[in-house]
């Protein structure tokens, strides 16, 4: 599949480490996470999304011995793990087969550890960031993975073109957006501008207001919101991308992506 | 002690300041408190208050003399080799036995890694209460007992604390949060030397030697005149780099809030808050903080505040004496400019 | 060896309300996790644990929820909890509370270290450590931030006070407080999290712990809140700079020149 990332993405997010229902909530990621590689898309598992401590993906695929087709799954993986952990992650996914990872710096908690420059052999920077962990998995890992990027349009275009820049130099074969509505022009200008594959990302809730703290701005509660439409129109404006899917609905909108489905 | 008809308050007398040692001079705060005590022994007049100082170390010659011009009426010292190194178990002992034998109504001490570990110590060997972290004491006018007032519950409360059936009433406060009072140079005062029994000096803790933190890894934000602080807005690692430059055209050190240091900008040392350092510098100038209670509780006494946020509601922006709306990287900047000519 | 970890149970958020009553925080609905000192405490059991074999044994004091914070803890890697609970043992102040743990590590019999963090975040007092040290009869050491050497009988640690650093030898029974330095608290595995549902907590009340009635509770507690407030607003008048950065930035040079003057 190695360069072909036009497909659906979809998000499976690992249950939180808190949970009551713990062994309900894995039986639901597992179908989930089944429902989506049948279907022939990509399942994209999350790492502690939002700092909220939740299980690692490779952990429950072990777990639960999930099937991993190389092409079909991608980890995300950040900053907030000791160096310990980190190459376990690396480790149990190459031994899984899993080809995949979108890096980021991610959202921190106390309750977690930070990777530090000198765990990666890495000098001359304050901080790691997902630049750093970049350059460590193409220095330690190389040639086990496709690593991917996130891209931020509604952060100050400088700077965030600046990381970009920083981040392609350190290995990124591929970028993924925050959450557009229908098109951004900041995105059109990214395509324009790299070489590599961009994929939008789609916010599948209804309640578009939960965006603003990505988004950086206050969308109101009762903002008329129609995820599906705003997929179609995705779809439309960026054809040869993929599209990645955030806060999908799987009862009332999983059996809808056929329809709108890709070749 | 519990209070009983045996034991009564009247038996308890005085306001002691349980003294510590840096590097072979009396600590800033001991001075600092040495004032407080001396406000608190003049409310309890009608008792006949004294401020007394304990003082425990080795080789302490001569230093009653700054005790004696920073109003103690009375120094207790306790001069051993035993007691040159900080050893947990030896000096509560002594202090718990020097305690029991002359009854002090209060005894506070400074609120530092030494303090916060003898003083609970201490207070549990004397079955009396311990209130940490004070950040106001004064009597009660009526009762005559210690008022001690500390942010709790994460700083979102001020609360009050009274040990109203025990005695001594033990506080502990932070350096910062009292003044040094001006110095009185004929001060004088009684001295009395006190000694460590040998069965104290038995324990199964033994301090092999102590070392002072060399120049770089010591923040010096206890000291600095002027301190600059960078928040959630500083938005990453890189974005400390206006902070340090203000701070090096300022002569200042850089503070930094606990978001920065969870989210791994900047080391735990540069930490200003509650789980952090309190500190009371001249000037202050938080930037991008947005001003929780855990932060501002350990800034508030700051001469003068300065604080830069693109929210103008932010809660540091109501406490700041100068409050400026807008993007500290485009504010500081300038900032640095004008110091710089 | 056999290892006490104290672990405390506090509110995740910062908002929290106060019974008027009691002047004790109201725990309800609020989100709760372990004290995150503690967890640098229960890394450190562990680490001693897998070091030198053992058990290591997680007790906290609290209302029944606290069970979760103690399950997290074997998650981690604790092999039981204990949890003190019962009305009585409720609005204790930290003598009080010292106390009761203390005795709590009496029932659990032949331990010989018992750590805990430096301070819980909500209280901040840092004096419960100490408070079960002086009631046990046992040493501390506060402040660790490096445990040079250990043994079955005795440790060599490093402490970090403000103004330096010291090395000390304990012989063991003792109680440690411990710093973020020590150590970096591992995350609990899927493993370790399905398995600590397995396990169960025991509970003990103040019938279970022989607590002397007047040294718990409220009524045992030197110390009582007998007020709170919310912080005081500064006194003050705030002037507040809208403009440019550049003209913001020379409006503070003026002001900070006047001030200066005077």
């Amino acid at each position: 599949m190695s360069g072909n990332y036009n497909m659906f993405h979809v998000e499976v997010l690992p249950p939180r480490q808190d949970v009551e229902d713990l062994e309900v909530r894995l039986e639901r990621f597992a179908t989930r996470y089944k429902r989506v590689l049948d279907a022939g898309y990509c399942a994209c598992i999350t790492d502690n999304a939002m700092g909220n401590m939740s299980f690692q993906g490779t952990e429950i695929i072990e777990e639960y011995d999930l099937p991993v087709d190389a092409v079909n799954v991608m980890i995300h993986l950040n900053t907030f793990h000791s160096k310990n952990v980190l190459d376990n992650i690396l480790k149990s996914c190459i031994d899984r087969g899993i080809k995949y990872l979108l890096v980021i710096s991610g959202d921190g908690n106390v309750r977690f550890p930070k990777l530090k420059p000198a765990d990666l052999g890495i000098q001359g920077v304050s901080s790691v960031t997902a630049v750093e962990l970049l350059q460590y998995i193409n220095r330690e890992y190389t040639g086990s993975f496709h690593n991917g990027v996130a891209f931020n349009p509604y952060e100050p275009e400088e700077e965030e073109h600046e990381k970009m820049m920083k981040k392609i130099d350190a290995g990124a074969e591929f970028v993924i957006t925050q959450p557009i509505i229908d098109s951004n022009p900041i995105v059109d200008k990214l395509i324009s501008e790299i070489d590599l594959p961009v994929m939008v990302e789609a916010w599948m809730s209804k309640k578009l207001h939960l965006l603003s703290d990505c988004v950086g701005y206050d969308i109101p509660e009762d903002t008329e919101y129609d995820p599906i439409e705003s997929l179609k129109n995705l779809q439309t404006n960026y054809p040869s991308g993929g599209v990645y899917l955030a806060m999908m609905n799987y009862k009332r909108q999983f059996n809808l992506l056929s329809e709108i489905g890709r070749a | 002690m519990k209070l009983s008809e045996l034991d009564r308050a009247d038996n308890y007398n005085d306001v002691w300041v349980l003294g510590e040692i840096a590097e072979g001079k009396v600590h800033r705060v001991t001075l600092e408190l040495l004032g407080k005590a001396k406000d608190l022994a003049e409310k309890r007049i009608s008792a006949g208050s004294k401020v007394v100082c304990l003082l425990l170390g080795h080789q302490l010659d001569g230093l009653e003399k700054e005790l004696f011009s920073h109003h103690a009426d009375k120094v207790i010292i306790v001069d051993d080799e035993a007691l040159k190194f900080f050893n947990d178990s030896i000096h509560a002992s002594v202090v718990t036995r020097l305690v029991n034998k002359y009854k002090p109504e209060i005894m506070i001490s400074g609120a530092t890694s030494k303090g916060r570990s003898l003083m609970p110590l201490v207070a549990v060997k004397l079955e009396t209460g311990l209130t940490a972290d004070c950040t106001g004491l004064e009597i009660d006018e009526d009762s005559g007992l210690l008022l001690q007032t500390r942010p709790a519950y994460g700083g979102n409360i001020i609360a009050t604390i009274k040990c109203e059936d025990y005695r001594p009433q033990m506080s502990t406060v932070r350096q910062g949060v009292f003044k040094v009072q001006p110095e009185d140079v004929s001060g004088t005062g009684e001295l009395i030397s006190e000694f460590v029994l040998d069965e104290e000096k038995q324990t199964s803790l033994t301090v092999l030697s102590e070392e002072g933190l060399d120049g770089e890894s010591r923040i010096n934000l206890h000291d600095a005149n002027v301190i600059v602080t960078g928040g959630r807005g500083v938005k990453n690692a890189d974005g400390f780099k206006v902070i340090h430059d203000l701070a090096d055209a300022v002569g200042g050190a850089v503070g930094a809030s606990r978001a920065t240091i969870d989210s791994g900008w900047i080391s735990y040392s540069h930490q200003v808050g509650q789980t952090g350092l309190t500190v009371q510098p001249e000037v202050y100038i938080a930037c991008g903080v947005s001003g929780q209670i855990q932060h501002l509780v350990g800034m508030q006494s700051s001469d003068f505040i300065i604080a830069i946020n693109k929210d103008p509601d932010a809660p540091i922006m109501h406490l700041a004496d100068v409050a400026i709306v807008g993007d500290l990287f485009e504010v500081i900047p300038e900032i640095t400019k004008l110091l710089s000519n | 060896m056999k290892i006490v970890v104290c672990v405390k149970q506090v509110p995740g958020t910062t908002e929290v309300s106060i019974d008027p009553e009691t002047k004790r925080l109201i725990r309800e609905g609020v989100s709760i996790e372990m004290n995150p000192f503690d967890t640098y405490a229960l890394e450190q059991g562990i680490l001693l644990k897998e070091k030198h074999g053992g058990e290591l044994v997680v007790l906290s004091m609290g209302p029944k929820r606290a069970e979760l914070t103690l399950r997290e803890a074997i998650a981690c890697g604790a092999d039981r909890g204990v949890l003190l609970n019962g009305r009585p043992l409720g609005g204790s102040d930290t003598y009080a509370t010292s106390y009761i743990l203390s005795q709590g590590i009496k029932k659990i019999k032949d331990v010989n270290l018992v750590i805990c963090g430096k301070q819980a975040v909500d209280g901040d007092t840092a004096q419960v450590g100490p408070g079960i040290a002086a009631h046990l009869g046992w040493p501390q050491v506060t402040y660790v931030s490096k445990f040079i050497e250990s043994g079955e009988s005795e440790l060599k640690l490093e402490r970090m006070h403000e103004s330096g650093s010291d090395v000390s030898v304990v012989e063991l029974p003792a109680v440690l407080t411990v710093l973020k330095d020590v150590n970096i608290p591992r995350i609990p595995t899927l493993k370790g999290r399905l398995n600590s549902r397995k396990v169960d907590i025991t509970i003990w009340d103040e019938t279970d712990l022989e607590t002397d009635s007047e040294k718990i509770g409220l009524g045992g507690s030197p110390t009582r809140v007998v007020s709170t407030r919310k912080p005081d607003a500064r006194d003050k008048h705030t002037i507040v700079l809208k403009g440019s950065a550049s003209d913001s930035a020379r409006e503070l040079m003026k002001i900070l020149k006047t001030r200066l003057e005077l």
